[in-house]
């Protein structure tokens, strides 16, 4: 590692006297600010769909993930080593970092949880591969061939979308349409018609517009963080003179690559948790038995479920 | 001169700022914690990324309102 460095900054120190001694600076490519979201490559089906270099980036990230699947999963070994050893340790530690956030009944939830960690970190990590998302000249016209898919933000708002609908799909599994008193709620009429009035106008909005929110948010928070990574260190590149320069920048977007991936999925396994738990308190005031019951009957049956999938 | 463009940068700085003073809380109290209880440092760290995401989602707002003020021309 230290022996890179040193010759990284060796390299640029002799590019900057290199340039001041002879007045010009290497012919570096041009560093454009990466587009907000991607551009299309070519059309398909008249010029109704469009196929995006994002699209393009999003299928080498798929394709990586799963060979390395089909790689590992090719020889299976009671004892593993090389490739399966590899895998199975990210499959196991991203297992247990579920069931440490929500317990037993999440395990669930591991492949999805897993599917949305890998894909996004990856993408992440595409994104600050040199020259992509940056135009190149091909054959006489500038093309943009690679876009990371996270930085743009239809990629983002189709996985905060994904998550959106298995969450609520969970709840509603779970729960079944004691899942919407959620929204529309009546548990505070046993305390009066005041409270009943306030609870029904009141908490049951802000419980919707929350729903809007997290979508929102999930989508907004990974695009804008991964794009403005790229932005900050096409900036730098652009602004150091030498863009090897910006290899600081390159370590702190590794970790912010690596932090949104974690906390997008934490979030959606955590809103997922969050759906499946019943809320007894709310439900009590139009069918308090029945809810009883069935809240029993649905636990027992989603343990059962758990231990066969163990 | 496009007085929009300033208004972008006036939300992104403002809105910011307090999502910023948020995920600074929420950091000094899990160091805290942490160093009070060392062993727990698992579930402090997971809901505290949490947390911290959650006021970072205000802030990431505001840099929506950034983009959409981007676009106007006066």
């Amino acid at each position: 590692m230290r022996q890179v460095l040193i010759v990284v900054v060796a390299a640029n120190v002799a590019a900057l006297a290199l340039a001041a001694a002879f007045g010009f600076l290497p012919p570096w490519p041009d560093i454009h600010p990466p587009h907000t979201i991607g551009t299309p490559l070519f059309k398909i089906a008249g010029d109704d769909i469009s196929i995006a270099n994002t699209h393009f980036t999003s299928w080498i990230v798929m394709a990586t993930l799963i060979g390395l699947g089909w790689l590992a999963t090719r020889r299976l070994e009671m004892r593993p080593r090389g490739i399966q050893n590899l895998v199975e340790l990210v499959v196991q530690g991203l297992a247990s970092f579920v069931v440490s956030v929500g317990g037993k009944q999440a395990v669930r939830f591991v492949p999805l949880f897993g599917t949305l960690f890998l894909f996004i970190l990856l993408a992440n990590y595409v994104e600050l591969v040199p020259f992509v998302g940056q135009p190149l000249r091909i054959g006489g016209e500038e093309v943009e061939p690679l876009h990371g898919p996270t930085a743009d933000y239809h990629t983002t708002v189709a996985l905060a979308l994904v998550s959106f609908i298995a969450y609520q799909f969970q709840g509603i599994r779970k729960l079944g349409p004691g899942y919407f008193s959620k929204f529309i709620n009546f548990s505070g009429f046993k305390d009066g018609p005041l409270t009943g009035v306030i609870m029904l106008v009141l908490v049951g909005p802000i419980e919707i517009f929350s729903e809007v929110f997290r979508t929102l948010t999930l989508t907004l928070r990974l695009w804008g963080n991964i794009f403005g990574g790229a932005v900050s260190l096409a900036v730098m590149s652009a602004l150091l003179v030498v863009p090897a320069f910006a290899l600081p920048f390159i370590g702190l977007e590794l970790l912010v690559g690596l932090v949104q991936a974690l906390i997008f999925s934490l979030l959606v396994l955590v809103y997922i948790v969050l759906a499946l738990e019943s809320h007894e308190g709310h439900e009590e005031g139009h069918s308090p038995q029945e809810h009883g019951s069935g809240g029993d009957g649905s636990n027992s049956r989603s343990e059962k479920m758990e231990v066969a999938h163990a | 001169m496009n007085l929009a463009w300033i208004g972008a940068g006036l939300a992104v700085g403002l809105g910011v700022l307090g999502a910023g003073i948020g995920v600074g809380m929420v950091g000094s109290k899990v160091a805290e914690a942490i160093g009070r209880n060392p062993d727990a440092q698992g579930p402090i760290r997971t809901n505290a990324i949490i947390l911290a995401a959650f006021a970072e989602g205000l802030g990431i707002l505001s840099f929506v309102i950034a983009f959409l003020l981007q676009g106007k021309t006066v």
